[in-house]
């Protein structure tokens, strides 16, 4: 097959089919954005952007988070006896110990009074 | 047929109009002075920044607490009910309770993420421009704030509900083995 036979190919190829690669590659960037998207509303819908300390801003708190793994928690098999039974009150004590002592999500912290924005007596008299 | 739909619409109606009419009473009930709205408006930055540090700690403190109720009810509540059901004993209280907390644990999860979508609207907001959005905002994020708080002392309930119905399976256990 020589060059003229080649482009004489080329030029018999319809407009789509010589840019056929093109085409592939445009549909191809357009599907993954089509992804994305998808992926980023359901990061956004399902919650798991609030549980992600690896979002800008959270640099001074990403360390504080306690990793999960290390509590290999009660095992599901096994006879229950006295022994089975202190095991499972010693773990459970432990972990509802720590659930139960700090008061989280206090409401003082954004009491207006906090943030500086409360209405003082005065203007409240005034308003009346 | 047609009477009984009439009259649902009508009462669907009124219902939605005396609440509506409630809300904005309530709303009115401390209207805010000039004043109140330039010491929101001054201030608002400084609260901003509070606000902004809280939706940091919070942030940690859901991921922390919501990975200890976690393992709470997948590594401690359904190994010893499987276990109990394994050994073919009664412990059918403990798997209603493991079921109430994972219902509780699910409301907390959405409870938690409601507030920090109402937290990141606050914080989006021009303060300076909208003082009594911002105000309102704060209101708002602060009773979403308060359901959270709520939630974690329903799940605290529930979790020393489960540990008091352990210690009476435990007890009948002891029984049956001496």
């Amino acid at each position: 097959m020589t060059h003229e036979d080649l482009l004489a190919e080329g030029h018999s190829l319809s407009r789509w089919a010589q840019h056929r690669f093109m085409l592939l590659v445009g549909a191809t960037i357009l599907i993954s954005l089509f992804l994305v998207g998808v992926a980023l509303a359901l990061y956004a819908s399902s919650g798991t952007a609030q549980l992600d300390l690896s979002r800008p801003g959270y640099e001074s708190v990403r360390k504080q988070a306690v990793r999960s793994d290390t509590f290999n928690g009660y095992p599901s098999s096994g006879a229950i006896d006295k022994s089975a039974l202190d095991e499972f009150r010693k773990l459970y004590d432990k972990q509802a110990q720590q659930a139960t002592s700090v008061d989280s999500f206090g409401g003082a912290a954004m009491s207006d009074q906090t943030l500086s924005i409360e209405a003082l007596p005065e203007e409240q008299s005034v308003a009346q | 047929m047609k009477r009984f739909i009439l009259l649902l619409t009508a009462a669907m109606l009124l219902t939605a109009g005396s609440l509506l009419i409630v809300r904005a009473a309530k709303a009115q009930s401390v209207p805010m002075t000039e004043v109140h709205i330039q010491r929101i408006r001054s201030n608002c930055i400084d609260a901003q920044s509070t606000l902004n540090q809280l939706h940091k700690s919070d942030g940690l403190l859901r991921v922390n607490r919501g990975q200890l109720y976690e393992s709470i009810s997948t590594k401690l509540m359904a190994p010893l009910n499987s276990r109990i059901t394994l050994n073919k004993l009664d412990g059918a209280t403990l798997v209603s309770v493991t079921a109430t907390y994972e219902n509780q644990l699910e409301d907390f999860r959405l409870k938690y993420q409601s507030y920090e979508e109402a937290m990141s609207r606050t914080l989006k907001l021009n303060c300076q421009n909208q003082p009594v959005a911002f105000y309102d905002s704060v209101g708002e994020t602060r009773e979403k704030r308060k359901l959270v708080h709520d939630s974690t002392v329903v799940l605290q309930t529930t979790i020393q509900k489960y540990k008091d119905e352990f210690e009476v399976f435990a007890k009948t256990v002891q029984e049956k083995t001496q």
